[in-house]
């Protein structure tokens, strides 16, 4: 069974903005285990092509398979958190809790309403929370309130929340985007590792051509919502990275 | 050769505020001739012999001047009037607590994005039927004056602090309400989008998105309600409701000058005491 391998599958996938089209017939198949960078000019239809595979968004045609199973089959948040975790810019926190709610909302799919409630009060299943503060090096910040951090501390609350709630996989949108370089390297080398450690899959959109080199496996350039190229990341070359951000129309 | 700069030619559009400022200046000039030229309103008026034998004599009472013992030298009727302060105290906190408590049993369907369902992203058929009843219910309260809704309940009620409270609190109810509710719609969406990206469920979104996003701003229209509450308690006591305001009504009947002044020193200690404790809550919440 070779499509098992496969957590995504797109078949022909489109979608239009008002008369905008920002993804054209895309197809695409992403296998389990993958580190994939998604890169291009902005405005290609990354982020967008992101909320698709979150299922956030319904593609108007084409279908998509996650895990071999159509993606209107995951209709409950549950089903689909298990699956799927999201990590976006610092601002996904809710900074009026301290972290380890926030690391703990990871286990809110488990969880029923009073358990949670009682976790306000509480915390339960305090280990998970600590071990997966520890992994990224914050244990003494576990009951700090989250907006006294800062931005780069936050995006590891949100992977520590990540480890904690134990998708198949990771998407994240531009993660280190509102960070300086050294940050940015830092988040990314880590959300690799956790990623290769905890044998997931990571699919990222980037802004950075270097660190998709750097940190990633597999690279996905697109452009004007079409696939540009598709390559593993050693076989990317200047001329090709300089040809897709050419400022000139294609035609 | 110098470079010539055109500027673009100057439009005069329509500016509401500039429009409005000129209304304003006009109106001003217009209705202080009015008052001048057809009223034939006279200042002087003001400043006769008569009123100021008046003033003085208010003011003299107030200090107490030519008293044997003035009230705020007397200690029985310092015993009463802090006893009238500490009921209320009660009155003002009644009212508040009832008046919070009636909001969050009922503030979050009042929020136009809990309504829409984007807020806690699940959508069902009776959200704008309640949306649309409890914004009445709110309107309804808020646009009765406290000075009604305790004559109205003193009617019903014998007069007492309770039917005081239960006023202040209708009428604030109303007010809590529309703010707060204001609140929840001002919500950040994208941590709640987040969680539910973590597979909470409406109920889990609500505790953990919503209620700690809310909550310190809660505390502060709660507080700030608070103080306007104690001086109110003043204005329901005159029609029976009890406390220092109902006191204050009698000494200006009897014209006990002097005890008014005491009842004044007291509100000042009330909306002190507010102060330092609205001040001090914030801090922790903050």
């Amino acid at each position: 069974m070779q499509q098992l391998n496969n957590i995504f599958e797109l078949n022909n996938i489109s979608k239009v903005y008002e008369r905008k089209i920002a993804i054209s017939s895309l197809s695409l198949t992403i296998k389990k285990g993958e580190l994939v960078a998604l890169i291009g000019p902005s405005g290609a239809g990354k982020t967008t092509l992101l909320n698709i595979l979150a299922n956030v968004l319904k593609s108007e045609s084409g279908q998509l398979l996650i895990s071999g199973v159509l993606s209107d089959k995951y209709n409950s948040g549950k089903k689909l958190a298990k699956k799927i975790g999201i990590i976006r810019q610092q601002f996904d926190l809710v900074g009026q809790l301290p972290v380890v709610h926030n690391v703990l909302a990871g286990r809110l799919v488990e969880w029923g309403f009073l358990k949670s409630l009682l976790s306000l009060i509480f915390p339960q299943e305090k280990e998970l929370a600590k071990k997966a503060l520890d992994r990224v090096g914050l244990l003494d910040k576990i009951y700090e309130k989250t907006s006294n951090l800062s931005g780069g501390e936050q995006q590891r609350v949100a992977m520590a929340r990540l480890l904690v709630q134990k998708p198949e996989v990771i998407l994240a949108d531009e993660p280190v985007s509102a960070l300086d370089p050294a940050r940015a390297e830092d988040i990314l080398s880590m959300l690799t590792k956790l990623v290769r450690e905890e044998n997931e899959t990571l699919i990222t959109v980037l802004h950075s051509v270097e660190y998709a080199k750097k940190y990633f496996d597999r690279i996905i350039a697109m452009r004007e919502g079409k696939v540009y190229f598709d390559l593993p990341a050693e076989k990317v070359t200047d001329k090709l990275l300089s040809d897709l951000y050419d400022l000139k129309e294609l035609n | 050769m110098k470079k010539k700069i055109l500027l673009p030619k100057l439009k005069y559009k329509f500016n509401f505020v500039n429009f409005s400022i000129l209304i304003a200046i006009v109106l001003i000039i217009a209705s202080w001739m009015f008052i001048y030229k057809v009223d034939k309103a006279d200042f002087g008026g003001l400043f006769t012999e008569k009123n100021a034998f008046y003033a003085k004599k208010f003011l003299k009472g107030m200090f107490g001047i030519g008293e044997e013992t003035p009230a705020f030298k007397d200690a029985e009727s310092w015993k009463n009037v802090l006893k009238l302060t500490y009921e209320t105290l009660q009155m003002s906190v009644m009212a508040a607590g009832f008046a919070s408590i009636g909001m969050l049993l009922t503030v979050i369907p009042a929020a136009r994005n809990v309504a829409e369902g984007k807020l806690t992203l699940s959508k069902k058929w009776y959200n704008w039927i309640l949306f649309g009843f409890i914004r009445v219910i709110y309107i309804f309260s808020r646009s009765v004056p406290e000075l009604v809704w305790a004559m109205i309940i003193i009617f019903i009620f014998k007069p007492g602090i309770f039917p005081g409270a239960l006023a202040l609190a209708i009428h604030n109810f109303g007010i809590i309400g529309k703010l707060c509710a204001e609140v929840i719609e001002d919500t950040d969406l994208r941590p709640i989008r987040n969680l539910a990206s973590c597979g909470a469920s409406s109920g889990q979104i609500l505790i953990y998105g919503v209620m700690p996003a809310v909550m310190p701003k809660f505390l502060t229209y709660i507080l700030y309600r608070w103080e306007v509450i104690i001086r109110t308690t003043i204005v329901v006591g005159f029609v029976g409701a009890g406390g220092l305001g109902m006191d204050f009504k009698l000494a200006m009947s009897y014209f006990k000058y002097s005890e008014v002044t005491l009842i004044l020193i007291c509100y000042l200690f009330l909306v002190a005491l507010a102060d330092i404790v609205s001040e001090g809550a914030r801090k922790l919440s903050s």
